[in-house]
């Protein structure tokens, strides 16, 4: 055992010298993205299929390395990170800075990468899953004709997720950000000959938009902020910081003009520098309620403009990850080939919303307020998405709707402040959806296309694979016990239960409350889902009378996935010895990431958090929730529903299940609300400003003025000498009557 | 003694009909006319004033204008005459070559 966890804690290459090359995880799938964009055509099937795989393979192996340098543990100290804006080095992270991007006046930003315990995690789920997508993918776009331009896109995407995941600063995060966004579009409206297929990625790319555009004010104020606290703080502010305050304040300065001031590092300083009141450190010169006192955002708190900030990038994550007002696109979004529903839309980019908060919780456990409101728009939108999955048919929009509400779910974690459990949460639901996504695909694979779980039924026979896989997907979502993400979900429901965000108590047990509606409603769609899919008699409708079983790449990812979301279990489980009692895997793993967060927290009595493990009662609990919603679908749909069959279904039964199949009409409420009025809106613009102001008065207009002063001029250059001499008569007689004029008076 | 009133109307009555003459006019020959004729209205004025200063001045600026009216008649007949031959015509209308 010793022996095991001197293996694991010593790194085959040394961190330092690694770290040089962490740019190499984003440039391989990048380079396989140019070169099956650009010669996939010539390079032919196999080819591709063998680049394509073979550099996000590299980068798994890469990124291994990458988490073993950060677990290396060398005579005791831990791998760590020179820090240039603090004395103290940052514990368990390797980082590289490869200069100055670009620079505005005081302005900077520089290409780092960092790894530290929350991006080696995610390096390993993206390259990891990412891979077995790939691999899966294979199979599954073995008759399209565009396969080179789907592996080069489904590339481009690993490099950006990447980019997104490795960024030491917001703006480079930001890069990867739009990038995830830009192959989504691609890869969602991959088949663009069908309309309404292209037009999906057009909704997913515009919805899009709107976050990034929220994302962009919120890293514009945080410059202000940053900017601004450089301007007021004293030392004493720093002596939060570290013992020597006044190094401290030296090298935050230094490292602001090094590094720019939307490195996270940085913002890191910056939140341990900003005490929340001056009861908390009397002499600082600035707290969350100082004004700030120049710039555009003069008489403004540092503690107001945080959260407007905080809660602008809640929208942009709102628009990445699927959440309440611009979740729409997600379930559209699975127009797009079905290993892409998996790897984007499962897996990686609607995380990144999860990750960015997640990234930056020094920064949210300063605001109770952004606390409680992605804490309840993760509720909103996990509860709706549930409610909705309820009546969906086609597979793929349940798991869609699933994952919208299991996303809400993170959401309520980071927004509670149990930050690990929502990265947990983060993991295991990318193994099981995945899963879940991959054995939907297979499904359709072999069943020509069908999609409608209604004209399925009893492949539990036909397709063993798949069918053993689903299953333990679904028991591992809707939380049955041993299975990861039982653990995972009721981790975040335990401390959405303890935690205390000070003013918002209530709320927080209100959305536990609800939380547990949602792990019952979770329990009932999946399993209908699962049920009238594989079990029970095939339908009459079935497109073909026999399914036939995937090929070995297809099934070999959903089995390595199903083990995953099995073992993923042993990440949630109080093993670790913690400071107060037993401390879960996770949350032991990543205290180096959110130690920042805590101390904050701890310091002042804004958020408090709990760091209780779940007792057996509440497992219990917990499980017998998930039971009781898993039950009700069985029951329901092996026994009740089939006994009624040839009844008519009473009107107001009927009604419900309209309602909820055509999504509460929320499309079509933003389409009332938002998009009629902006079309009418430009409608009178283009009418008004375009064709009236530009094209007629403007262009048209000079235009006309220009002929007629031109006709008129004309006449005076005729040639004609008798014209010009009428010219010089008239020029005579003014001159004689102006002369008869002066001489008169 | 005539008031120089009259004189003076007189001119101005000349020097309209010889404008009007140029103005309206086809034939460059009539044109010329027309352009002696308001030089004649000229010189009438300065023999008026000349008369009624006393002094020769008007004499000798109406007997520059005379020879130089002379002298423009000559150079102009050449002109039209040269126009009349490359043209055969000295209808000002159809001779616009000041255009170019």
């Amino acid at each position: 055992m010793e022996a095991l966890k001197q293996f694991f804690m010593t790194a085959p290459v040394d961190p330092a010298t690694f770290a040089q090359s962490l740019w190499l995880i984003i440039a391989l799938p990048l380079l396989g993205a140019f070169v099956c964009g650009v010669f996939g055509k010539m390079l032919g099937r196999g080819n591709v299929h063998l680049i394509a795989c073979a550099t996000v393979a590299g980068s798994f192996v890469l990124s291994v390395l990458a988490f073993w340098s950060v677990s290396h543990v060398q005579g005791g100290t831990p791998v760590a990170m020179e820090s240039v804006y603090s004395p103290n080095a940052i514990r368990y992270a390797i980082g590289y800075d490869y200069g100055t991007w670009f620079s505005v006046g005081t302005f900077r930003v520089n290409f780092g990468l960092l790894v530290d315990h929350l991006s080696g995690t995610l390096l390993l789920v993206i390259t990891g899953v990412g891979f077995l997508i790939h691999l899966y993918s294979t199979s599954y776009m073995e008759h399209d004709d565009g396969y080179w331009r789907y592996f080069a896109y489904l590339n481009l995407f690993v490099a950006a997720m990447l980019t997104l995941v490795l960024a030491d600063n917001l703006v480079l995060l930001f890069v990867g950000w739009e990038g995830v966004g830009m192959a989504s579009y691609l890869l969602i409206g991959f088949w663009y000959t069908d309309a309404a297929k292209a037009w999906a990625g057009r909704k997913a790319f515009i919805t899009n938009r709107i976050g990034d555009f929220a994302f962009l004010i919120a890293t514009f104020l945080i410059v202000l902020l940053v900017s601004a606290f450089n301007s007021q703080a004293n030392v004493a502010n720093f002596t939060t910081v570290s013992g020597a305050a006044e190094t401290a304040q030296v090298r935050f300065r230094e490292g602001q003009q090094l590094k720019g001031p939307v490195a996270f590092q940085g913002l890191e300083v910056l939140a341990n520098a900003l005490p929340q009141n001056a009861k908390v450190n009397a002499q600082a010169a600035v707290t969350l309620e100082t004004p700030i006192a120049e710039g555009p955002l003069a008489g403004r708190t540092f503690g107001g403009v945080l959260t407007v900030a905080l809660l602008l990038f809640l929208l942009g994550a709102a628009g990445k990850s699927a959440q309440f007002p611009l979740y729409v696109w997600l379930p559209d979004a699975m127009a797009g080939p079905t290993p892409v529903s998996a790897l984007i839309h499962a897996a990686t980019m609607v995380t990144a919303g999860v990750y960015l908060f997640s990234r930056m919780s020094f920064l949210l456990v300063l605001s109770p307020t952004a606390m409680t409101t992605v804490a309840i728009i993760g509720t909103i939108t996990s509860l709706l998405a549930a409610l909705i999955a309820f009546a969906q048919d086609d597979i793929k929009k349940v798991l869609a709707y699933s994952t919208v509400s299991q996303l809400g779910i993170m959401f309520m974690g980071v927004g509670a402040g149990i930050f690990w459990a929502a990265v947990l949460h983060l993991v295991t639901h990318a193994f099981f959806k995945a899963c879940l996504f991959l054995g939907a695909g297979s499904v359709m694979h072999g069943n020509a296309d069908e999609t409608d779980i209604k004209k399925l039924g009893g492949l539990r026979h036909e397709m063993k694979w798949t069918w053993g896989t689903f299953l333990v997907a679904t028991l591992a979502i809707t939380g049955i016990v041993p299975l990861s993400g039982f653990f995972s979900k009721d981790a975040i429901f335990h401390g959405l239960h303890h935690n205390h965000l000070h003013g918002y108590e209530s709320v927080t047990h209100a959305l536990y409350y609800v939380g547990l509606l949602i792990a019952a409603s979770t329990a009932f769609y999946m399993s209908r889902a699962y049920l009238l899919t594989f079990e029970g008699k095939r339908s009459p409708e079935a497109k073909i009378a026999h399914a036939h079983e995937s090929a070995w790449q297809m099934t070999l990812p959903l089995v390595v996935l199903a083990v995953l979301s099995v073992v993923a279990l042993v990440y949630a489980l109080p093993l670790m010895p913690g400071r107060s009692g037993p401390q879960p895997v996770m949350e032991n793993f990543l205290g180096p990431v959110f130690a920042s967060a805590e101390r904050i927290a701890g310091r002042a009595d804004l958020v408090k958090l709990d760091h209780s493990v779940p007792g057996f009662g509440d497992y219990l609990f917990a499980w017998l929730v998930a039971l009781t919603g898993g039950a009700a679908a069985a029951f329901l749909y092996m026994k009740y529903f089939p006994a009624q069959v040839g009844k008519p279904a009473p009107a107001f039964a009927r009604s419900v299940r309209r309602f909820t199949q055509n999504k509460f009409y929320v499309d079509e409420a933003y389409e009332f609300l938002v998009i009629r009025p902006v079309k009418n809106v430009s409608g009178i613009l283009y009418k008004l400003v375009d064709t009236l102001l530009i094209d007629t008065v403007a262009v048209r207009g000079t235009a006309w003025v220009t002929a007629r002063v031109g006709s008129a001029l004309r006449y005076v250059q005729t040639g004609d000498a008798q014209g010009y001499a009428a010219v010089m008569a008239l020029a005579l007689l003014g001159g004689a009557v102006y002369a008869l004029i002066q001489v008169l008076q | 003694m005539v008031p120089i009133s009259y004189y003076l109307i007189l001119a101005a009555a000349l020097f309209c009909l010889g404008m009007f003459g140029v103005l309206i006019r086809r034939n460059a020959l009539v044109v010329f006319m027309c352009v002696e004729l308001m030089l004649n209205a000229a010189n009438l004025t300065f023999l008026a004033f000349a008369k009624q200063n006393g002094d020769l001045t008007g004499h000798v600026s109406a007997f520059f204008v005379i020879a130089v009216a002379a002298a423009e008649a000559s150079i102009g007949l050449a002109i039209v005459i040269a126009v009349f031959r490359s043209r055969g015509t000295v209808n000002i209308d159809e001779i616009r070559t000041m255009k170019h």
